[in-house]
């Protein structure tokens, strides 16, 4: 099984800034990764590159030891012969054949027998859960049905890379959750490379060993979900993994803002020059009820509260600090009214802390060697 | 892997960059073109295209400022000379007035008057089909549409049968023959190509404005009368401003048709020595004034183009305020209360004008003696099937008896076959590449350019053809006279509707059904022979039948590029008119009236398709 490597990948389409630009990328072996990103960020235009249906610009791709594209080399193997799988937004049935032949086309291609033709694809559509369905048409199949047919057509070729373009985005919200399930198996069974396109980070969070969290034709992050939201690496990925996004605010604006950077520097005093935004989870901001004594390490101070939104496991609340506004979510009911004062706090060392270009600043000593350590580990 | 990976300098330094040399980037975009076809298909295309559409009109342009042979005595000059003679003679000689200037007043005279026919009838028989509940609905809606289908000259000879004096050759008109003089202006010349041509333009303008009113969302209108105004004020303005779109497309459309338009001008005109532009530009053809005639098909390339701009341009502009309704477009139907029953009469008078009437008074022509005497020994079926029928030399057998109109059946059945096939092929080949090639320079181009024919009226394409392929100029050889010049410009000239249909075809599919076989490991060949033929099957048989049917009525285009032994029903029709065998030519008409709404009715029972959507004519 292959390690996908993409270096210094170009692509544009037309005028106008590249859709991808200077882009690297290693996929290690087995891993199911995530591209993320939000539309318009170079995510598909990666995944088709990798298919081969979209040629670079500039750049190199290889899968294993193999070359796939190189400008350097001026090799181009066309997607036919790279034997990956790839499953479309829209599922891309063809609708003259019936499922299962719409399985074996592939294998009738690459000149499989008959009898083991019709095998495998018996045994991808079992897979899948949709034999039932061999005989019938494309047309006269359910969106999900449709779904699972075309991961058979993929996995029927027994493919080395399977590729999904935002499989999950025209199923509804029970298929969809059905359909994750599904991919996760498929995952463990077969230990194939997965890449799967998605805009929705929840999918991405929730599936993925690896994410790629990518924006304007460039990656900002690669690394293990939670490490994405733990540590996200700029601003930008911190406000787009997450849900309610991020609070973040430039220190030194007013009162709220100063104290903020003044806590946070007096912990922190080699960071002095460089701290430009905070960031606060929504979900480490925390309610104080009269008489609570937050403990060491925490930063206090008073909000007035805008509004509190129930989702029905907890109330997402709005309140400003200052001139800043900000999220918070509380698993209690919030009893106070609009426009009373409530004191909230946070530990600092639950602050996300950037500079002037975004960029994460350093953790305190143990949490950088605890980061090496989790690199080390997953990247081997 | 570090978390965050911004950093551009991980590419392995080497001394031609990450990219490559230029070299390298070549022979990667070469192995990329190997394996997708798709560029190259395109600029083959484009190219072929370009040559078969601006080719002849390059060649019409030089023509008309370069002295002809046998002209040098007018012009004083050498022939192949550079010179103005030819646009000095058909705008400011003495005969300036015979050539262009009449014409184009006739043009003008009768466009405006065809125009006002076909949006009075078709307008109001629009209305009544969308917006009322008139009896028979839904059959009216097919039988209004026939007059269309009909070459356009049947109503012409239909007219001439019915009101023909004796001051031309042939029978005289059933109306002649029972006392009651026609007078000229009755019989031949503008009033009568008016109606002609307004009974075969009326169905055009009847699809337009039918489907724009049943595009324009109900709920404007509904929320119109909410506010308070009446049924008078929400037609007067709301539906009507809503409508003017599609009026001035049916205005510019229909001037468009008449620049290019030849039979029925042709028949109606000639014995008063009435022209328009498209039978003054025949008469130039015909007696080889080469120079003349690359002039005035200039004029009308040039006022064609200009006209389709113009609508383009209008179209784009209204675009701004038209609303597609999707949710508020229901049948929302008026009731007509006690005018159900006279409404249907006004659609059966339609109808029958422009169908009944002019297909049985050709019918009874056919078989009688003397027109318009209704006794048994006045029939006589010898224009079909007579033999030696007297002061007939040419064509001395009824014509299904002899051998003209077989062997013109022939011709018309391969020519227009193998165009119709060529035209279907290349209209879904110019949709996949459009498809295919997405938003790439080639892509672009060649939508433009496959519907760049649809600009020329046909007459005057056809003029360019002549002057382009009547002599061998370098590896092409003189084309004139032969069948694969006529399959061209039947070709050429259809294309534009079959790209259209090509394109909306293949956008509708998408490129992931092909995308989805390669990357199941199928190689170009099988992709197109395995996916995507198989889906595009209906919509290439259409690509295919439209043409043809289309082709097989098609006179103005074909009248001057056919000779005797390429002569079609069509032209072979408009033969027998010159030689005064009206009977004959009628009988012809009614032959290719009939294969071309037998050919529409069974594609539309085979296809499920609604014909009148791709009715190019």
């Amino acid at each position: 099984m292959p390690t996908i490597t993409l270096s210094a990948v170009r692509k544009s389409y037309g005028s106008g800034p590249p859709a991808v630009d200077n882009l690297d990328l290693e996929i290690p072996d087995g891993s199911f990764t995530c591209l993320l990103g939000p539309s318009g960020c170079g995510k598909t235009t990666t995944l088709r590159m990798i298919s081969g249906l979209e040629p670079l610009n500039a750049g190199t791709i290889t899968v294993g030891d193999r070359i796939m594209d190189s400008t350097v080399d001026g090799v181009f193997v066309p997607p036919e012969k790279r034997g990956m799988g790839l499953v479309f937004q829209n599922y891309a049935l063809w609708p003259h054949l019936t499922v299962a032949k719409n399985v074996e086309f592939g294998l009738r291609v690459r000149k499989v027998k008959p009898a083991e033709r019709a095998e495998r694809a018996a045994v991808a559509l079992k897979m899948m859960q949709i034999e039932w369905a061999a005989d019938r048409y494309p047309a006269q199949l359910s969106g999900g049905q449709q779904q699972r047919v075309s991961l058979a057509r993929m996995l029927a070729v027994n493919p080395n890379v399977l590729l999904l373009d935002e499989p999950l985005s025209n199923l509804d919200a029970q298929l969809r959750l059905d359909m994750r399930a599904e991919l996760k198996r498929i995952h463990d069974e077969t230990g194939h490379t997965i890449v799967f396109v998605t805009h929705d980070q929840l999918e991405a969070m929730t599936m993925a060993t690896h994410v790629v969290v990518m924006n304007k034709g460039h990656v900002q992050q690669m690394a293990p979900p939670m490490e994405v939201y733990a540590r996200p690496a700029n601003t930008f990925v911190a406000r787009f993994v997450g849900s309610p996004p991020m609070n973040l605010f430039e220190v030194g604006d007013d009162a709220f803002t100063e104290t903020a950077r003044d806590q946070v520097l007096a912990a922190r005093p080699d960071l002095t020059d460089r701290l430009t935004t905070i960031g606060a989870r929504p979900e480490n901001l925390r309610l104080l009820d009269e008489g609570d004594q937050p403990p060491a390490g925490t930063y206090v101070f008073e909000a007035t509260i805008k509004t509190a939104l129930p989702t029905g496991s907890s109330w997402t609340v709005l309140v400003t600090a200052g001139d800043t506004e900000l999220y918070f979510v509380s698993y209690t009911d919030v009893h106070a009214a609009p426009g009373a004062t409530v004191r909230c706090a946070v530990r600092t060392s639950d602050l996300h802390l950037f500079d002037a270009s975004g960029d994460r600043l350093p953790d305190e000593a143990a949490d950088a060697a605890l980061t090496e350590e989790n690199t080390a580990t997953w990247a081997s | 892997m570090a978390a965050a990976t911004r950093s551009p300098d991980t590419a392995p330094p080497e001394a031609d960059g990450p990219a490559g040399t230029r070299l390298s980037r070549l022979r990667y975009r070469l192995s990329v073109l190997r394996h997708e076809p798709t560029h190259l298909l395109g600029i083959l295309l484009v190219i072929a295209l370009l040559y078969l559409v601006l080719a002849p009109l390059v060649a019409v342009l030089s023509d008309s400022a370069q002295v002809q042979h046998g002209d040098e005595g007018q012009a004083r000059q050498d022939p192949g000379s550079f010179t103005s003679y030819y646009f000095w003679r058909v705008f400011r000689s003495p005969v300036a007035r015979i050539l262009f200037w009449e014409p184009l007043l006739h043009t003008v005279v009768v466009a405006l008057g065809v125009t006002v026919v076909a949006v009075v009838l078709g307008g109001s028989m629009a209305w009544l089909l969308t917006r009322t509940n008139v009896m028979g609905r839904k059959w009216l809606s097919t039988a209004l549409v026939v007059p269309y289908m009909l070459p356009s000259w049947t109503f012409a000879l239909a007219w001439l049968a019915l009101f023909k004096n004796d001051s031309s050759g042939g029978q005289i008109g059933i109306l002649e023959s029972w006392g009651v003089h026609t007078p000229n202006w009755l019989a031949y010349g503008q009033v009568p190509i008016i109606l002609c041509l307004g009974l075969h333009y009326y169905p055009f303008v009847l699809l337009l404005f039918g489907n724009a009113l049943r595009r324009i969302d109900s709920q404007l209108e509904d929320s119109a009368r909410i506010l308070g105004a009446g049924r008078r004020t929400v037609a007067g303005r709301i539906t009507l401003p809503l409508m003017l779109p599609s009026l001035s497309s049916s205005v510019l459309l229909v001037f468009g048709r008449i620049l290019g338009t030849f039979g029925t001008p042709y028949i109606l005109g000639l014995p008063v020595d009435y022209s328009l532009l498209s039978t003054s530009l025949f008469r130039a053809v015909n007696s080889h004034q080469r120079g003349v005639t690359a002039v005035l098909t200039a004029v009308i390339v040039v006022v064609g183009v200009l006209v389709i701009l113009v609508d383009t341009r209008l179209a784009r502009e209204q675009k701004r305020f038209i609303t597609v309704g999707g949710k508020g477009a229901m049948d929302r139907v008026s009731d007509l209360g006690r005018w159900r029953r006279p409404a249907l009469g006004a659609a059966l008078a339609v109808f029958t004008a422009g169908v009944i009437l002019p297909v049985a008074t050709l019918a009874l022509s056919t078989v009688s003696k003397t027109p318009g005497v209704f006794r048994a020994d006045n029939f006589t079926l010898k224009y079909w099937v007579g033999s030696d029928l007297p002061g007939a030399p040419g064509f001395p057998h009824g014509v299904l008896r002899g051998s003209q109109l077989y062997e013109a059946a022939w011709n018309s059945l391969r020519i227009v076959g193998l165009a119709a096939l060529i035209c279907g092929v290349v209209g879904l080949l110019v949709g996949y590449v459009v498809v295919r090639a997405g938003s790439s320079r080639t892509g672009s181009l060649l939508r433009q350019i496959s519907f760049l024919p649809y600009m020329v009226p046909g007459i005057a394409f056809a003029a360019a053809f002549l002057s382009l392929f009547a002599v061998r100029r370098g590896p092409v050889p003189a084309l004139y006279g032969s069948v694969s010049l006529l399959v061209l410009v039947l070709a050429v000239t259809h294309l534009p509707y079959a790209s259209r249909s090509g394109i909306s075809a293949m956008t509708q599919l998408g490129r992931e059904p092909e995308e989805a076989a390669q990357i199941s490991g199928a190689g170009w060949f099988t992709r197109l022979r395995k996916i995507i033929i198989p889906i595009q099957r209906g919509a290439l048989t259409t690509g295919v039948i439209l043409p043809f049917i289309s082709g097989l009525k098609e006179l103005s285009i074909v009248i001057m590029l056919t000779t005797t032994g390429t002569q079609l029903l069509t032209t072979l029709s408009i033969n027998l008119v010159d030689y005064a065998y009206d009977q004959m030519a009628n009988a012809v008409v009614l032959v290719i009236a009939l294969v071309s709404f037998l050919a529409t009715y069974l594609t539309q029972r085979l296809t499920k398709t609604n014909l009148s959507s791709g009715l190019g004519g």
